[in-house]
């Protein structure tokens, strides 16, 4: 665990509230619009959010989190149930939501996962998540992409406890040397309740 | 049954078939949910006319509306025509609420206003409009928080609350200007555990967090030890059952968000906060404690998450939270809070989610018969009752102890057993005397 290892979190990599929100804004204004990229692309993409998905499965958290720009925005929102007249955004960045991090966060999520002294992971729990319906196009950034993709997280712990997730993920990634780095990740969950006790996992 | 033969609170022998039986909780529907004040909403969640937010009563659906006259409405959210839900949607805007299944209207009062056809009705004898509006709860609030309940008997919620509305104070009364809930709707998600175990830890369990949350605690306060919890300059109090453990770190909670900005805006207020509440209290605002008000709603010094365990079935409960912050917080400070609370107390939180495995484990055992016959072991007091007179409530010294969890189970039993609210007990109020003096 050297990237994430007995830190001051306070020095790691962060947002200013204004870049979080001008971060969740492009995030909600991702359409698809852009330029489908071609399918050379759009393998070396699959491949590697094939490879993230595994990175989580397997625990190798550090590995994950070597994938992640030091400027990401990482987001969950909230989603309430609101008639159709209801003029309020259903989604807000100034809401509660699931998750609302920067890098420094994930960090501390991290070196929880990592203190051995987390007991309900141990036995560990066991994951499979499943990423599919991926689609990339090209943004007004050379070399940065926006991707649509959907997953299901399941979850099995100890005998009887599962727990299966599926939603949308879209993302910004950044061409980095030879692969890519997340620098924006939107996860909506379809639950208005989310219907398990805890999101232990990341997405 | 008589349920006080199943809490012996002098000892703290709890039978643990009162977390697993059906017949046991369909009673404490009836006993408690459908008797006692219970908290809908805050007053921030429904402040303009025609608002309103959907929540439960035990596990009664009810609308929680503002009428054009700023009174707030409690009422059931079932069509008493065939039963329906009249509202599905958690918050929003509305004139009236309109049933799905044959177009009943009722209006921001609960009062049945129209339907299609009326003049089928009109043509019925002794159909009388007034006869079928939603039914109605009583309504009052204390600083911004919004309490219901269903039963006409009940005393009045200041002597529900009674003098722990004075403690209250110390997270609804710190600045000028009252409180808010950050916006957004509540946090919910699902625990296969009785409702009563988040409950009772709320109420008293400071205990667990030693050795619960020693994983979660570490990335932000440092490998064991990070968790400090002393009986030196701690307590226990309990009034009518609510109970809230606390010591006297002004910002010990607070500090396990690791976000340093809270901690220096915290500092800035204490002065002023010690000059609005005195020092004993302004010290409560963000220490490492917890607090339940009974029966079913919790809340977070420091992190200011404030919750309802809703019971759904003796082994389901969901969870619904919000964060509560002083209205004149500036922005910035509040969207600290709204991701602190996030990232520590919520399902994706790094200490709640060491505690659902624990609850849920904790009900599932009593699943073997011999198991649910083995007592629970509620009998840590290692400090005696406090007696000072300047703090209100039954106070033990010592946040590590059992006390405020036996009085929770006491209270239980209580009113499980209470035919009438005469049978009922309620502690004498210094702040009711004191208002009286006045």
């Amino acid at each position: 665990m050297s990237a994430v290892a007995k830190a001051d979190y306070s020095t790691y990599p962060t947002l200013s509230l204004q870049q979080a929100q001008r971060a969740a804004e492009q995030l909600l204004a991702l359409n698809g619009d852009g330029a489908p990229v071609d399918d050379a692309l759009l393998t070396k993409i699959t491949r590697f959010y094939n490879r993230e998905a595994r990175l989580l499965d397997e625990e190798r958290f550090s590995d994950w989190y070597n994938l992640l720009a030091d400027d990401i925005f990482y987001w969950a929102p909230l989603q309430e149930n609101r008639f159709r007249r209801d003029r309020r955004a259903t989604i807000d960045p100034r809401h509660m939501a699931f998750f609302d991090e920067r890098k420094a966060d994930i960090a501390v999520r991290i070196g929880r996962l990592t203190s051995n002294l987390v007991w309900t992971e141990d036995p560990p729990t066991r994951h499979v998540y499943v990423i599919s319906n991926i689609e990339a196009f090209a943004t007004p950034v050379a070399g940065e992409y926006e991707t649509h993709s959907t997953f299901i997280q399941y979850r099995n712990r100890s005998e009887h406890d599962e727990t299966t997730l599926a939603g949308r993920r879209r993302d910004i990634l950044r061409a980095v040397g030879d692969g890519f780095q997340i620098v924006r990740r939107l996860i909506l969950l379809p639950q208005s309740i989310l219907l398990t006790k805890n999101l232990t996992n990341f997405f | 049954m008589q349920m006080q033969d199943l809490v012996e609170a002098a000892t703290g022998r709890v039978d643990r078939r009162i977390f697993w039986d059906q017949a046991i909780y369909e009673q404490e529907q009836k006993q408690i949910f459908a008797r006692v004040w219970l908290f809908v909403a805050h007053e921030s969640q429904i402040a303009a006319p025609g608002a309103f937010v959907t929540t439960y009563m035990g596990e009664d659906s009810v609308i929680v509306a503002r009428g054009d006259d700023a009174s707030i409405n409690v009422f059931l959210n079932s069509c008493p025509h065939r039963g329906n839900r009249v509202c599905f949607a958690d918050s929003g805007q509305a004139r009236s609420f309109t049933c799905n299944y044959h177009g009943w209207a009722f209006g921001l009062e609960g009062d049945l206003k129209k339907m299609p056809k009326m003049g089928l009705y009109k043509a019925t004898p002794g159909f009388r409009m007034e006869d079928w509006g939603l039914k109605r709860a009583r309504v009052a609030a204390y600083k911004g928080l919004v309490f219901a309940t269903f039963d006409e008997n009940v005393p009045g919620l200041e002597t529900w609350l009674g003098d722990f509305r004075w403690y209250l104070d110390a997270v609804l009364d710190v600045e000028e200007g009252g409180t808010e809930f950050l916006a957004g709707g509540a946090t919910r998600s699902v625990m296969n555990c009785n409702w009563k175990f988040p409950a009772d830890n709320f109420a008293g369990d400071i205990y667990h967090a030693l050795w619960t949350h020693l994983g979660g605690a570490e990335p932000t306060l440092g490998r064991h030890g990070g968790v400090i919890v002393e009986n030196e300059g701690s307590y226990q109090v309990s009034v009518n059952g609510h109970g809230w453990e606390f010591n006297d770190s002004y910002y010990g909670n607070a500090a396990t968000m690791g976000d340093k900005e809270i901690l220096r805006y915290m500092k800035s207020r204490r002065d002023a906060i010690t000059a609005r509440l005195g020092a004993f209290r302004a010290n409560m605002w963000g220490s490492v404690a917890s607090a339940t008000v009974f029966p079913n709603f919790s809340f977070l010094p420091g992190y200011f998450t404030f919750r309802v365990f809703q019971p759904k079935g003796p082994l389901k409960t969901e969870i619904h939270a919000w964060t509560l912050v002083p209205k004149n917080m500036p922005d910035d400070i509040k969207d600290r809070f709204r991701r602190g609370s996030m990232r520590t107390f919520s399902p994706s939180g790094i200490l709640e989610m060491d505690d659902g495995e624990n609850w849920e484990h904790s009900t599932r055992a009593n699943a073997g018969y011999v198991t649910r016959h083995q007592s629970l072991c509620y009998a840590m007091a290692p400090e005696g009752q406090l007696h000072d007179d300047s703090l209100p409530g039954i106070v033990h010294s010592g946040q590590l102890s059992d006390a405020n969890q036996r009085a929770f189970y006491q209270r239980w039993a209580e009113l499980m057993d209470a035919p009438d609210w005469d049978s009922v007990n309620f502690a004498p109020s210094k702040m009711a005397e004191q208002e009286a003096a006045e």
